[in-house]
């Protein structure tokens, strides 16, 4: 085998089938045109080297990009990654711990029920995040290779040529007023744990005690029967602040009917609160009688969580009412 | 030549190439012919983009091909179509007002440097 032959099966093998005799032939009747009669393989080295590496070669031959995702398609699919990719992770997630929480029966400790979910959902976000990476991906390539349009300019999100009009669908959002995702998810995420702390107070609120096996769990702190008793409301608030939270997403900005939604939620949360905490009965008997060392420190605590609480939900409502008003 | 400087003269470069390759077809010419003919005149371009042109171009149905085997190789010629004439010639003249509008402006700017 010669240089050449290398050389010309290295451009072939790179191109469709029925291109590639033509192009062998070709190149094989150039290469020699470039040749003197009798050459030295210096002489072939050098011809092949004006024309360069053959998969660039061949790259010119197939008309086709060398790229998966080129810049017509590439705004539309880093766009779309960054919606998906955190949709598709909290999903995933949710599920994965309703799904954990059905199965379970009580008898597993807190610590290791929490270092489960924590390793399990490490395990999941990877998992996810790599399935949509590589099917959009896929996707992305496919349409880079199908869309033979002569029109290079890129696409937006709607997958059509960009006009003054897009613009009309994007409200201008300043800054101060911008609700940022990071803030949506981290309310979503607070409702998940405190509904979790609530419906699994008996096995997750107590006391703990540093033990050979890791913490142990030595006194449940709230009544679980009490506290079970206000349910309905409590699922009522759950929905308002998840409603609110996908309320805030939509909008992407406060509003002044936002800031009311909010301000209803944090008043009735705040409420219904105070009346169960300051229930006689919410505290666990053996609790107190763990505590009972401690017994103005009850009091003095029960006051303390309460006026924090009322602090903190005043401090939202208003703050959602001041950046509602910026404009 | 710095590298920038290379790769804003290769930019500056590719565009004329269709019409550098186009204006040597209107006789039939080969691969290796035509790099010779287009070498005399001063334009140097890179072979690798050249052969792929010819075809891209052959596809556009701009330049039809023809196999000689007559010779003691076979060569493929290439030459304008009627509709590559066509394109030529509105090319051509498309460049030369093109030519025209940035010597305008670039000899305007030596101007101004003078005073």
């Amino acid at each position: 085998m010669s240089l050449i032959d290398i050389y010309i099966q290295e451009v072939t093998r790179r191109l469709p089938e029925k291109s590639r005799e033509d192009i062998a032939l070709e190149l094989r009747s150039t290469i020699e045109d470039m040749l003197s009669d009798d050459y030295s393989e210096e002489e072939v080295k050098a011809v092949l080297e004006k024309l360069g590496n053959p998969a660039t070669l061949a790259s010119g031959y197939r008309d086709q990009p060398m790229h998966l995702i080129g810049p017509r398609y590439f705004d539309v699919y880093v766009t779309l990654l960054k919606m998906i990719l955190p949709i598709a992770v909290v999903i995933s997630l949710i599920s994965m711990i309703a799904t954990y929480f059905m199965n379970y029966g009580g008898e597993e400790a807190v610590i290791n029920v929490a270092l489960h979910i924590m390793g399990e959902g490490i395990w999941r976000i990877i998992e996810v995040s790599m399935q949509v990476f590589f099917w959009l991906t896929l996707v992305f390539a496919i349409l880079e290779r199908t869309d033979k349009g002569k029109d290079q300019n890129p696409l937006t999100t709607s997958l059509s040529k960009w006009t003054p009009d897009d613009l009309k669908d994007i409200s201008y959002i300043p800054k101060k007023k911008a609700i940022t995702k990071f803030e949506v998810f981290g309310g979503l995420m607070w409702t998940s744990i405190w509904a979790t702390l609530y419906f699994y107070a008996e096995h997750l609120v107590g006391v703990y005690r540093g033990s050979e096996t890791g913490l142990e769990f030595v006194v449940p702190a709230l009544n679980h029967e009490v506290l079970l008793r206000y349910w309905p409301i409590v699922v009522v608030i759950i929905g308002g602040e998840i409603a609110l939270s996908l309320y805030k997403l939509m909008k992407g900005q406060w509003t002044k009917s936002i800031a009311i939604v909010n301000m209803v939620v944090q008043v009735v949360g705040t409420v219904v609160f105070i009346v169960i905490f300051s229930n006689p009965d919410l505290l666990h008997p053996k609790f107190l009688a763990y505590i009972a060392d401690f017994k103005q420190l009850e009091t003095w605590a029960v006051g303390g969580v309460i006026s924090i609480f009322i602090i903190s939900a005043a401090i939202a409502v208003f703050d959602g009412f001041r950046k509602a008003k910026i404009s | 030549m710095s590298t920038l400087l290379n790769s804003l003269t290769t930019e500056l470069r590719r565009g004329t190439l269709t019409l550098a390759v186009l204006s040597q077809l209107r006789t039939p010419q080969y691969g290796y012919s035509l790099v010779q003919l287009l070498e005399e005149s001063g334009v140097n371009i890179d072979q690798s983009t050249l052969y792929p042109l010819l075809r891209r171009l052959e596809k556009q149905e701009l330049v039809t091909s023809s196999w000689d085997t007559s010779e003691s190789r076979p060569r493929k010629y290439y030459v304008l179509s009627e509709y590559g004439v066509e394109i030529f010639l509105q090319l051509k003249e498309e460049w030369m007002k093109n030519s025209k509008q940035l010597h305008g402006l670039l000899t305007k700017g030596e101007d101004d440097e003078l005073n």
